[in-house]
């Protein structure tokens, strides 16, 4: 589902300064997977996700995301590849001026998705996040982990494969971070793959997933059913 | 196809209104530009069309001797000259302006400035034979055969040279008009650019999800030419209501105190508007697609 090769990604700061956010980095995700991606910050996390909805290129190396190879992915294709996944933000990103329902149906709607359709699949996706009953009310009514439930359910609604989190819990508190992983388990296991970025040890040690652990830019350690350091 | 079209339209009043004292800016920068292209073309129109009249009517003076310039034309050479033009294969026809006729023309075409009339003696202005040509190029063959010292004659006078140096000073009018225009027109192209890019910063998170979630190019850039093209369109109406509102009476009230040409009227304005709404909305759309360009790339 997601594959990287030998990638390579250097951000130039000033003329003859670069900062090297990975390299030589080689990982592959399969379909329904859960992962994992810790790391101190500057560990590389943000450029991985970032590569992976091609908002940025690499300098070397091989990306496939959902059977695209990201290196000749024509950039009229890109909104296609982007369809197959969903983005959940550290900060919700969503709008204000927007209902709950506004907001998740935005998602659709902008990718030309019928009246009918949308109609029928916000309800589900909001019945999903237990959130039905407050599809009326704006983002500034809700706490933070529904907020994050809202933005969860932007991510989902158009059924996508893969589910890219990046650091969804960091502004949340430890209890409201947990009905937020339930959430993710749940879409887990709907079938579709789940990468998420995060620095929080409690969660990764609590749910016994994938780990996949970058420090200045290099896979350090790639373990299936990991908790977030070594003494953990 | 419809709840697209809806979002799009939508998006784009709303980015009109939220910046409305910009849009404003842009419909009077837009109205002020192509009020001088429509003026400039108008014109051009009205120089057209006084041409096409005066290149019918007039073409060569020969204008007789009177005893100023040279000794008096006898009526025996005044008659030889006449049979000598009719005989010529180039020239279609010849009439015969008399002193009276000139000073007659004269008052008529200066009604208005009495002190010029005062000023100009019913003797003063020579007859002439008026010719009109086959071909009003063939000018050369009547000044060679009948200038000075042809018997009579005080000069052969191509009216068209005189019509020539009225269309060059219009000419020099018009291009300054359609300079102005054109300045004024990449000034408002570049009020739009701004206008634009300072409505997509105004959304940028919009838009950015909008990215995310896999929105096509154009559906993210749509809004935002459609909000500067309505903004060109509403400049270029009223550009073109404000020249529909005076040109015809300007040329009416002219028409009034100079006879001597035909005027362009509501049909030559109606006729511009098409020009004005094509140029208006494109200067917009090229602006606005300029200005985005980099702004929302994937």
């Amino acid at each position: 589902m997601i594959k990287l090769q030998n990638v390579t990604k250097t951000y130039k700061r000033g003329a003859d300064d670069e900062v090297v956010a990975l390299d030589d980095v080689t990982v592959e995700v399969t379909k329904g997977e859960f992962v994992f991606v810790v790391g101190p910050s500057g560990s590389g996390k943000s450029t991985f996700m970032k590569l992976l909805t091609r908002e940025q290129l690499p300098d070397g190396g091989e990306i496939w995301v959902a059977g695209k190879n990201l290196a000749t992915l024509r950039s009229w294709k890109v909104p296609v590849l982007r369809r197959e996944i969903g983005y959940v933000f550290q900060d919700f990103k969503l709008l204000e001026n927007k209902t709950v329902y506004e907001n998740v149906a935005f998602a659709l709607e902008v990718i030309g998705r019928p009246r009918r359709e949308i109609e029928k699949r916000v309800p589900e996706v909001l019945d999903l996040v237990g959130l039905s009953e407050k599809s009326r009310a704006h983002p500034h009514e809700l706490s933070g982990g529904q907020q994050q439930r809202v933005s969860v359910a932007r991510a989902f609604v158009n059924n996508p494969r893969i589910l890219l989190c990046d650091e969804p819990t960091g502004n949340l508190d430890p209890s409201t971070s947990v009905g937020v992983m339930k959430l993710l388990d749940r879409i887990n296991r709907t079938g579709a793959t789940v990468v998420m970025a995060t620095h929080d040890q409690h969660i990764v040690d609590s749910m016994r997933r994938r780990v996949i652990e970058l420090e200045d830019g290099h896979v350090v350690r790639d373990q299936s059913r990991g908790v977030y350091g070594y003494g953990g | 196809m419809t709840a697209r079209w809806t979002y799009v339209i939508r998006e784009a009043f709303v980015g009109l209104r939220r910046n409305l004292m910009m849009t404003v800016a842009v419909i009077l920068s837009v109205t002020v530009s192509l009020t001088l292209l429509g003026a400039s073309l108008l014109l051009s129109e009205q120089v057209d069309l006084a041409t096409d009249d005066w290149t019918g009517r007039v073409e060569v003076s020969i204008y007789l001797c009177d005893d100023r310039v040279c000794p008096a034309i006898t009526p025996e050479q005044q008659e030889q000259l006449r049979e000598d033009l009719e005989s010529q294969e180039v020239v279609s026809e010849v009439f015969y302006e008399s002193k009276q006729d000139a000073y007659d023309r004269f008052t008529a075409m200066f009604a208005d400035q009495e002190s010029l009339i005062d000023a100009i003696d019913a003797d003063i202005l020579p007859a002439s034979f008026r010719v009109r040509l086959e071909n009003p190029n063939l000018f050369n063959v009547i000044a060679d055969q009948f200038s000075p010292p042809y018997p009579g004659v005080e000069e052969v006078v191509d009216q068209r040279e005189v019509l020539n140096q009225f269309l060059r000073f219009t000419n020099v009018v018009r291009t300054a008009a359609l300079v102005v225009a054109a300045i004024q027109l990449v000034a408002a192209g570049v009020l739009i650019a701004n206008t634009i890019r300072v409505a997509a910063f105004a959304r940028r998170e919009q838009t950015g999800i909008m990215r995310l979630v896999g929105a096509s190019n154009w559906y993210i850039r749509l809004p935002f030419v459609l909000e500067g093209v309505f903004a060109g369109l509403i400049g270029a109406l009223v550009s073109w209501g404000l020249l529909w509102g005076t040109v015809p009476r300007v040329a009416t009230s002219l028409a009034q105190d100079i006879e001597l040409m035909p005027f362009i009227g509501e049909a030559q304005v109606i006729a511009v508007g098409p020009w004005l709404l094509l140029a208006g909305t494109g200067i917009a759309a090229v602006a606005s697609i300029l200005a985005l360009r980099r702004f929302l790339d994937i």
